[in-house]
């Protein structure tokens, strides 16, 4: 590793500002020492060539599975590791739903130990509300949060008991830990397999229909607003969900909400042949909910970005039918690109939002530090070179499980650098001046 | 144009011109069951295979009936209570049926585009014989063909089709208002408010009740099943105030009569649900035609299929 970095003629971003300002940037020791218009470099001193590249800080993840423990034919915390960075992601959050499912401080313990040996970016642990994920009692919430984690979640499946929904709010609040909800009314789901509509009439697939997320968000809303506690709603998709989200958070209530990339940019007449790599929960909506929850995300309803990165084997998606395929898609290797390629190519957004909404929000609503491109600022930086392209073929992604919708597909841009601290992750780089 | 394609999925794989070829195939074979000898050579050495992971009488037997009268070989797998149980899937038993060299895999599964599946992973022509609320093409086919018979022609412009009854988990709804809309009829649907979704396509209109339907004046009455099998909720309060609201009771039937309204159903019957006992002798009645035109059209759909495995012939 070099000791000394100095990025020429980066286009820095930041959350501030819609304008990318052209500096030099000189990281030293992990971290960065000077931003300024021409710095010149001294001995030994590593050069990149960064004209007409964007320099952000490093992005964050706060919804990713990494199916370690027990699911490792998936993906394991190393190669998640790998696939974020592979994306420009330098920090993530693992959703609890392993197997055994994280539901106790020995467990949260044992998976942070393996992040400190396998994780090469930031890795942050989310615990279950209910043991098990059950949703019959409630999980050793203190004892996890004194083991690390940063936020409680039964993802995967909502706490039915609104009850037990209540007592657990009431009780994560005294321990400032945020309550993350996967709404879905079971009930309403069934045995749905994708949105409840016009394409899952003509495919025979049984449906999901948007009221059973809806209701649940209303639901949880309500209970969140009664006791106070910080409520956290996990990808949204629909328009109606996101307007009682906005109309709570008029009213004060405590809550922050994410919305996936996928779920922008998809909807579910891109389900064609029954493709399984546009299968997963809450499924892809409509073609006006993508353009409502581009404007929800433009206004500011969405907190985070955050792409419910879930991988699959080739077997699981693959070798099986539609309705029998496991939910979930990947994401921490496409969202950069695809959000590049969809939206700030197209003067949709600016990096300021993806800055905002997929780095320093992030780890905002979780408490923890804040990166930037400043001065001062820790060494956790992303050079996107907007010019390139990138093929998201099965060889060049780290992720284990090839399930995702642009497999195979080109999109704009390319992650060029990634650098965590004193560690250069990624360097794809080659305008070495 | 009409090009013979490999697998028969859904007849939004078919143009009009495909699904007139197909039908005109059928029509020799009508002819052939009047004669004393009902069988032609035309697929010998040919093997069918059947892959029924749900219970079946009348498409199994139709289509082991139209591989006999082909001369083709036939076998059913009795799936449902062999090696799916002990955690097959349906891609290995496919597998299998490669390794025996089928040219012809007939499946009907619970779930929608299993047979896109194995489509995908065979060189047999895959002919869907009913996935979940998918499709049911060979259904479609036969009752296309039982109103060519009734009309006279192919063009069914004009005309008009009421279905009445479980649009949501029919398969055989979505697969025979398609055909029938593509063959320039108008369909419209009457069934319970949980059973008629607002998915469906927009041109099929949907009527509160008999009354306003018959004053539609269809052509064609289509009853569809109850699929009491299907329903793991309740979508209605009893069979009783189904056949009420919307079975075709004695009163409704004598209407039905009076005008020389076609009735058709896709078979099994539940008696006194859908349909009262006495409409099964009614002149106008086709189920019975539409099990014999079954096997004629399952005759044209192999004949006219080609599957991959017989370019190993050279």
């Amino acid at each position: 590793m070099d000791d000394l970095i100095l990025l020429k003629q980066a286009s820095v971003a930041s959350e501030d500002s819609t304008d990318l300002f052209e500096n030099d940037v000189l990281v030293e020791n992990g971290v960065i020492k000077a931003v300024s218009s021409s710095l010149n470099a001294s001995d030994g001193t590593r050069v990149i060539d960064a004209k007409g590249k964007v320099l952000l800080p490093g992005l964050f993840d706060v919804h990713v599975h990494v199916r370690e423990p027990g699911q490792t034919s998936k993906e394991t915390i190393r190669t998640g590791s790998e696939a974020a960075i592979n994306g420009g992601v330098t920090g993530i959050v693992a959703m609890p739903n392993t197997v055994p499912a994280i539901d106790n401080g020995g467990m949260v313990r044992s998976v942070l130990e393996i992040a400190g040996r396998d994780s090469r970016v930031e890795f942050f642990t989310t615990g279950c509300i209910t043991k098990d994920r059950k949703g019959k009692e409630m999980a050793a919430i203190g004892g996890m949060k004194e083991a690390g984690v940063v936020m409680i979640t039964d993802d995967g499946s909502p706490v039915e008991n609104p009850q037990l929904l209540r007592r657990a709010m009431e009780y994560a609040r005294e321990f400032d830990l945020p309550l993350a909800s996967h709404c879905e009314t079971m009930h309403l789901s069934g045995a749905g397999a994708m949105n409840e509509g016009k394409r899952s009439y003509k495919l025979g697939v049984p449906g999901i229909p948007s009221i059973s997320e809806e209701v649940c968000i209303a639901r949880d809303i309500q209970i969140a607003a009664y006791t106070g506690a910080h409520l956290h709603l996990q990808h949204v998709t629909t328009a109606r969900g996101m307007e009682l989200i906005r109309r709570a958070k008029n009213d004060g209530v405590k809550i922050t909400c994410e919305v996936a990339p996928h779920h922008l940019i998809f909807n579910e007449n891109d389900i064609v042949n029954y493709d399984t790599y546009f299968k997963m929960n809450p499924p892809l909506r409509t073609e006006e909910d993508n353009e409502k929850l581009l404007e929800g995300l433009i206004e500011g309803v969405f907190d985070v970005i955050a792409t419910d990165h879930a991988p699959h084997t080739e077997f699981e998606k693959k070798q099986q039918d539609f309705e029998t395929a496991p939910f979930g898609i990947t994401g921490l290797e496409t969202a950069l690109p695809s959000l590049y390629h969809h939206y700030i190519k197209e003067g949709k957004f600016g990096w300021d939002l993806l800055v905002k909404r997929y780095a320093a929000e992030p780890r905002r609503i979780l408490n923890l530090d804040q990166v930037s491109v400043k001065e001062g600022s820790r060494a956790e930086l992303v050079l996107f070179d907007p010019q390139a392209t990138t093929t998201f073929s099965q060889e060049f992604m780290k992720s284990k499980s090839p399930n995702t919708p642009f497999l195979d597909k080109e999109l704009q841009g390319s992650v060029d650098l990634v650098v965590n601290g004193e560690e250069v992750l990624l360097d794809r780089s080659d305008g070495a001046a | 144009m009409s090009e013979p394609h490999k697998d028969l999925l859904q007849i939004e794989d078919l143009n009009k011109d495909e699904i007139e070829s197909i039908l005109a195939a059928a029509q020799p074979f009508k002819e052939l069951f009047k004669r004393s000898v009902k069988k032609v050579p035309t697929l010998q050495g040919k093997t069918v295979l059947s892959l029924f992971y749900e219970p079946s009488t009348r498409t199994s037997s139709s289509f082991e009936v139209a591989a006999n009268r082909l001369s083709a070989d036939f076998t059913s797998l009795a799936v449902a209570s062999s090696s799916v149980v002990k955690g097959e899937t349906v891609l290995d038993t496919v597998d299998t049926l490669g390794a025996m060299r089928a040219d012809y895999i007939v499946i009907r599964h619970k779930k929608a585009g299993i047979p896109n599946l194995v489509a995908e992973h065979t060189d047999a022509s895959v002919i869907n014989a009913g996935d979940g609320f998918h499709a049911h093409p060979t259904q479609a086919l036969l009752d296309a063909s039982t109103l060519y018979d009734v009309f006279g022609k192919l063009d069914f412009s004009g005309k008009k089709i009421l279905i009445v009854g479980d649009i949501l988990h029919s398969r055989v709804a979505r697969s025979t208002s398609r055909i029938m809309t593509m063959l320039g009829a108008e369909v419209r649907v009457l069934g319970p408010g949980t059973l008629v979704p607002p998915g469906r396509p927009d041109k099929m209109k949907k009527f509160k009740n008999y009354e306003e339907a018959m004053d539609w004046k269809p052509d064609v009455v289509y009853l569809l099943r109850v699929q009491f099998e299907r329903q793991g909720e309740q979508f209605f309060p009893s069979s009783g105030e189904y056949h009420s609201v919307y079975g075709l009771n004695e009163e409704r039937f004598n209407k039905i009569k009076d005008e020389g309204v076609w009735v058709m159903h896709p078979g099994p019957v539940n008696r006194g649900v859908e349909l009262a006992d006495s409409v099964t002798t009614y002149d106008r009645c086709l189920i019975n035609r539409q099990v014999e035109n079954g096997i004629a059209t399952r005759m044209a759909v192999l004949y006219w299929l080609k599957p991959q495995t017989f370019q190993q012939d050279g």
